[in-house]
């Protein structure tokens, strides 16, 4: 592999206006980020306190070894829904390492309104437990939550995805033999109760821990019998009367420590055996990454500036670089990890459509691992392309990147509209993690395309109803139209409805990207097949 | 047939002793091509002395010093396994009569003076009236006689201050300095009713007391009858606990006249009451130059190496040969000496918080070496440090040209001594040979006491307290292992966040 | 979380930073690299870029204790289990509750004795099996509850260790 000769220049006014704009952009992300993660009313903090309580970012703190990494995923969940109640979705996710082993940490902040789950909450947490089972991550659940946040539980409890799936999940998981844990440190009520009991261990902390299907209000309220939260689900009687919990802890430092211990114990999934290389810093600074961001999302960039920034010694060893060129294809290492990079130099065509495909099954017959790194309009319209079969070439990729029994990844780098989406796998393709970058933006089509073509769609009804061209109707159908994209194709809207996994810093995307290809190792590859390619 | 080695002066000796003195006469022993036998309690059957000697056996008793104290049951080892002598090193039966008595009745040569000897010298007053009448200064003193009134009245008649002691005692035990009469009644009781605790023996005498007072001893050689030389005298004044900590020979700064005059006094002693082998003459020294008998050892005392370091010689050799009837091996005038020696007792004790003895295990030993360095112990990693027995680990004794080189080696030689698992002095002696008092010789008895300011540790540099502290987290299992758990990339990771 | 040690009575802490390529710890928040660390009792290690020899040893009895020798002295540090930092006090540890009902066969301390770890406290019969109760801890009994041949009930509480004193 050939180390990437950058073209960029650090001195150009080019540059400089792009690094303050994404340096603007990265600094507004970080402010939302601590926002979300610290900023609560003194009331709930002072609670907490007087409950000999810790914060939950100090559980997951001091949960983790030291010196060890936490990639948290969705810090933003719910930033733009409930009005900002719900900040990061009212839990904490990431992974880390817990006594050498990879986890998934899924906590309840209890700072917000006392740990109620709200929709996003249960989104968040299935999808936790849904990364956990495609990358056979043990699970350690920080418990502490009033349940669910019951004036929406229509959106949390009935359906599919919604609370019974955590359940289902954790079933699942135990059954496949991956480990779960759950520390109990404030109340697991009603369906929070399962989350300890259906998980393979536990741990209650003496005095605030409590596990019960109804707390003494609802008790009262249905049978009239008179209890205490210590008799209904204390720690003394569920570790030695009910058996539900397996460990009593003074306080939550000690619960900590047996939960350490605990994983201590646990067996380490046998990886399978991805290339691997020692693992080796970017040559160039990835710092420079904002500088190659343009400001504008219309601006095209050179992917191979960004994989520079990323890959293990900026080496990429690039596939047909001189066919199907608005699709960079190649083989590169990730903290070590070898992987296959395809990355958008531009609209798709028939023939990068076709070396997509094929570059995918190469990496899959290989064994590599794929990952994606999106700035996509979509794929080619017109007369012309579709008589080539523009649609059959992008059904081809979408085949074989769907089918790819490879880990994938997917970064959103920049835009990320139409079916450009699908080809580089999107949310629905199941990636084992999607990141976005502050600067993404993702929607059927662009905003311009979108407000372009409802004004044509509007112009068009005028005529047809032989009515002279309303100006004003049709500027003002333009302007409502950009307005909603402008709210709905920004990273955070699709942050904070978990269409993602967070949105990231990019320079932090080489050790995202590094976590979750490590992780992804756990899950054995599965049988190699496709469907039926349409030629 | 001429080159064919002289047949041994004994065929097997029983050391009754056990740790770094058994093990220091058995090798000369081996030397000397004559057997060696150990006698061992039940629970130091694995220890050094019982290892390095030729035949061991076991004595019984409640306590390992019970056990070592168990005359009739030591002579009949001696007798069952065809030992011909007993050497009784320091400590334990070295001093008691009745063993000597009972060895000669069983038919053994015990290795050290008469048994009349040692009762006439075991005996503070004894001694005292003695050395008195054959001209060896004694301090002015008073015996009490039953009558505490007559002794307060005439104690209170020498001048103050007044040390009160112990007739039949040592080590400490019984002593008081008085001050002041005032204080003189109560002192007096204390110090009988604590003399007759230790020692079944109530009497007490006081005598005057010298300030600044520097120990200062003889090492004599007698052969029984009437002949006695000197080895030159030796410093011990630097005590804690009215123990000795440093010793050295020849003294620190001493004017010759003195020094001639301490050690014919001894010579004197010695020749006068017939002694027989080595023994030691004690004396304290006044800042005057007045000096008074203080006591006699009769038998190899503790810091008997730093003698046989400037003197080039084996004392052990020359109790064996005195034992076995031989003349004394010199006379006075060929005795040499040469630069100077020094001893360290390394002990197990706590120097900052008042000498209290330490327990434990040692884990790692790492002896010191070089030219002119000697460390005298009988240790093991893996032994238990009890409070079974003395508190004294070992000896590390060294030699120099003069007396500032001999410091200098012991201070690197100290340096060097790693002996880690217990609270030991090690550190202690360092820094006290570090202070100007004890390199300028401006020593005394209240050395440590005085010195104590400039004795206490410094607190160490930020750089080596983190070095430590670092070094004792990665010497900790459960923490490698919390290193070592992590693999890559999180190893390389570090505490990133995103 | 860091690991804490007490040297000369103040307390210390030690936090890994990074591993590799490097090991990089913090002591009181200062960072050092640590290169070429020996596992063993003797050895050396590159220290911040000083080169370090040293000898140690680890007595763990009740508590851990690491005497480390460098430059000709020794520093004797206790390093904290971090259970112990936790402040949680078992409280039954203090307590011998019956494992099983029975009658007392024999008491053999009595109030105010003090006893260790493992030592035999009261002896009980039950289902015709005798069972010692012993000591969870070295103290001093407190109370014995029950005499020679009184009877009891599963879990009843038999006999109190005194409180441990802080320290």
């Amino acid at each position: 592999m050939r180390k990437i000769q950058s073209a960029l220049s650090t001195a150009s006014a080019e540059f400089r206006r792009n690094e303050a704009h994404n340096r603007a952009l990265v600094e507004a992300f970080r402010e939302k980020q601590d926002k979300a993660r610290h900023a609560r009313p003194q009331r709930d903090l002072d609670r907490l306190a007087i409950q000999g309580k810790m914060r939950p970012r100090e559980r997951v703190e001091k949960l983790l070894d030291p010196g060890t990494p936490f990639l948290e995923l969705s810090s933003l969940a719910a930033n733009m829904a409930y009005g900002g109640e719900s900040p990061s979705a009212s839990s904490i996710v990431g992974i880390g390492i817990v006594s050498g082993r990879e986890v998934i940490v899924r906590a309840d902040d209890s700072t917000v309104k006392g740990g109620a789950w709200y929709p996003l909450t249960t989104k968040k947490g299935v999808r936790a437990l849904d990364i956990a089972i495609e990358n056979r991550l043990p699970v350690v659940h920080l418990c502490d939550s009033a349940g669910g946040f019951l004036p929406l539980q229509s959106e949390l409890f009935p359906d599919k995805y919604m609370g019974g799936r955590l359940f289902r999940n954790q079933s699942i998981l135990s059954k496949m033999g991956v480990k779960q844990l759950s520390l109990v440190f404030g109340h697991c009520t009603a369906g929070g109760a399962y989350i300890p009991s259906l998980s393979d261990y536990n741990v209650i902390v003496r005095g605030t821990g409590a596990v019960f299907l109804g707390g003494p209000p609802l008790v009262r309220a249905a049978t009239g019998e008179i209890s205490t939260v210590e008799e209904l689900g204390g720690a003394d009687m569920h570790t030695t009367v009910s058996g539900t919990c397996d460990y009593a802890a003074a306080n939550e430092d000690e619960a900590i420590l047996i939960g350490r211990e605990i994983v201590s114990n646990w067996d380490r999934p046998a990886k399978w055996a991805a290339q691997r290389d020692a693992p080796e810093p970017p040559a160039y600074d990835p710092t420079e990454l904002y500088g190659i961001l343009p400001d504008d999302v219309k601006k095209q960039f050179d992917m191979r500036e960004i994989i520079a920034r990323i890959v293990d010694g900026s080496r990429f060893h690039e596939y047909q670089p001189n066919y199907g060129t608005t699709l960079v294809c190649g083989y590169a290492n990730i903290w070590g990890f070898k992987v296959g990079i395809l990355a958008n130099n531009g609209v798709l065509f028939n023939d990068s459509s076709l070396k997509g495909a094929h570059f995918i099954e190469l990496c899959d017959q290989n064994n590599t691992p794929l990952v994606f790194l999106q700035n996509i309009t979509g794929y080619m319209v017109g007369r012309e392309y579709e008589r080539r079969g523009i649609s059959k070439d992008g059904a081809k990729m979408i085949m074989a990147q769907s089918c790819a029994r490879v880990p994938k990844f997917t970064v959103m780098c920049n835009g990320s509209f139409g079916a450009g989406n699908y080809g580089m796998c999107g949310r629905a393709f199941d990636a084992r993690l999607l990141f976005a970058w502050p600067n993404h933006q993702i929607g059927v089509m662009g905003g311009d395309q979108a407000a372009n073509t409802l004004v044509e769609v509007k112009a068009n009804q005028m005529r047809r109803a032989g009515e002279p061209l309303d100006q004003a109707t049709l500027e003002r159908v333009r302007a409502e139209t950009l307005a909603a994209y402008q709210e709905q194709t920004s990273a955070y809207y699709s942050t904070s409805e978990v269409w993602d996994d967070g949105v990231i810093d990019p320079v932090d995307t080489r050790n995202a990207l590094g976590v979750a290809i490590s992780v992804s190792l756990n899950a054995p590859l599965g049988e190699k097949g496709y469907g039926v390619f349409r030629f | 047939m001429t080159n064919a080695p002289p047949a041994p002066l004994f065929r097997k000796v029983l050391v009754a002793n056990r740790g770094e003195i058994a093990v220091r006469v058995m090798r000369t022993l081996r030397e000397m091509s004559i057997d060696s036998l150990a006698i061992h309690h039940r629970v130091e059957a694995r220890s050094a002395h019982v290892r390095f000697a030729d035949e061991a056996r076991e004595v019984h008793g409640e306590t390992p010093v019970v056990a070592h104290l168990d005359a009739d049951q030591i002579i009949a080892v001696a007798r069952a396994c065809g030992a011909d002598a007993i050497h009784p090193g320091y400590g334990f039966l070295s001093e008691n009569a009745g063993f000597a008595r009972k060895a000669k009745a069983a038919g053994l040569v015990f290795i050290g003076p008469d048994a009349d000897t040692i009762d006439l010298m075991g005996d503070k007053i004894s001694a005292r009236d003695f050395a008195a009448a054959h001209g060896v200064p004694v301090a002015p003193s008073v015996q009490a006689k039953g009558d505490i009134e007559a002794f307060i009245s005439e104690a209170g008649g020498i001048g103050f201050p007044l040390l009160i002691k112990a007739a039949a005692g040592g080590g400490g035990k019984g002593m008081s300095i008085v001050r002041d009469a005032s204080e003189l009644r109560e002192r007096a009781r204390l110090a009988s009713g604590e003399a007759l605790r230790y020692f079944g023996d109530g009497r007490i005498y006081a005598e005057t007391y010298v300030e600044r007072p520097r120990h200062i001893e003889v090492q004599v050689l007698g052969d029984g009858a009437g002949n006695a030389i000197h080895l030159h005298e030796r410093e011990c004044s630097v005590q804690r606990r009215f123990q000795k900590i440093i010793e050295e020979a020849p003294a620190a700064p001493l004017p010759d006249r003195v020094r001639a005059d301490i050690c014919a006094a001894a010579v004197r002693l010695a020749a006068a009451s017939r002694y027989r082998n080595a023994g030691t003459v004690e004396f304290i020294l006044g800042a005057d130059g007045r000096f008074f008998f203080l006591e006699m050892n009769t038998r190899l005392q503790v810091e008997h190496p730093v003698t046989e370091m400037i003197c080039g010689l084996d004392l052990v050799r020359a109790q064996i040969e005195i034992a076995a009837g031989r003349a004394l091996p010199f006379t006075q005038a060929n005795i040499p000496q040469r630069g100077h020696a020094i001893e360290c007792r390394i002990c197990a004790e706590d120097p900052d918080n008042n000498f209290t003895p330490a327990t434990g295990s040692i884990r790692l030993l790492r002896a010191p070496a070089g030219p002119h360095i000697r460390f005298e112990n009988a240790l093991d990693e893996g032994q238990k440090v009890t409070a079974d027995f003395d508190p004294m680990l070992a000896k590390l004794v060294v030699w120099g040209e003069n007396r500032g080189q001999a410091i200098e080696r012991m201070a690197a030689a100290l340096g060097e001594l790693t002996l880690l698992g217990l609270r030991t002095n090690i550190d202690y002696l360092s820094r006290i040979l570090r202070t100007q008092a004890f390199r300028a010789g401006a020593i005394h008895t209240g050395f440590v006491t005085e010195q104590a300011g400039a004795l206490a540790p410094a607190p160490p540099d930020r750089a080596a307290r983190d070095h430590a502290l670092i070094l004792a987290a990665l010497g900790q299992r459960n923490f490698r292992e919390s290193i070592e758990i992590v693999e890559d990339p999180y190893a390389s990771m570090g505490g990133w966040r995103n | 979380m860091a690991l804490h040690l007490t040297l000369d009575g103040e307390t210390h802490s030690i936090e890994i930073v990074q591993r590799r390529p490097v090991l990089r710890l913090k002591v009181d928040g200062r960072a050092y690299e640590i290169v070429g660390h020996d596992a063993g009792p003797t050895g050396s290690a590159i220290i911040g870029g000083e080169t370090v020899a040293f000898a140690r040893a680890l007595v763990s009895d009740q508590r851990e204790t690491c005497f480390v020798r460098l430059h000709g002295r020794t520093h004797e540090i206790r390093l904290i289990d971090p259970r112990e930092e936790t402040g949680a006090h078992d409280a039954t540890r203090d307590e011998i509750h019956a494992p099983m009902p029975g009658a007392v066969i024999s008491v053999h301390k009595a109030a105010g004795e003090a006893v260790a770890r493992g030592e035999t406290i009261v002896t009980i019969e039950s289902m015709k099996l005798q069972t010692a109760l012993t000591a969870p801890r070295d103290g001093h009994v407190l109370e014995v509850l029950k005499g020679a041949g009184e009877k009891f009930d599963k879990d009843e509480l038999l006999a109190r260790l005194a409180p441990e004193a802080e320290g």
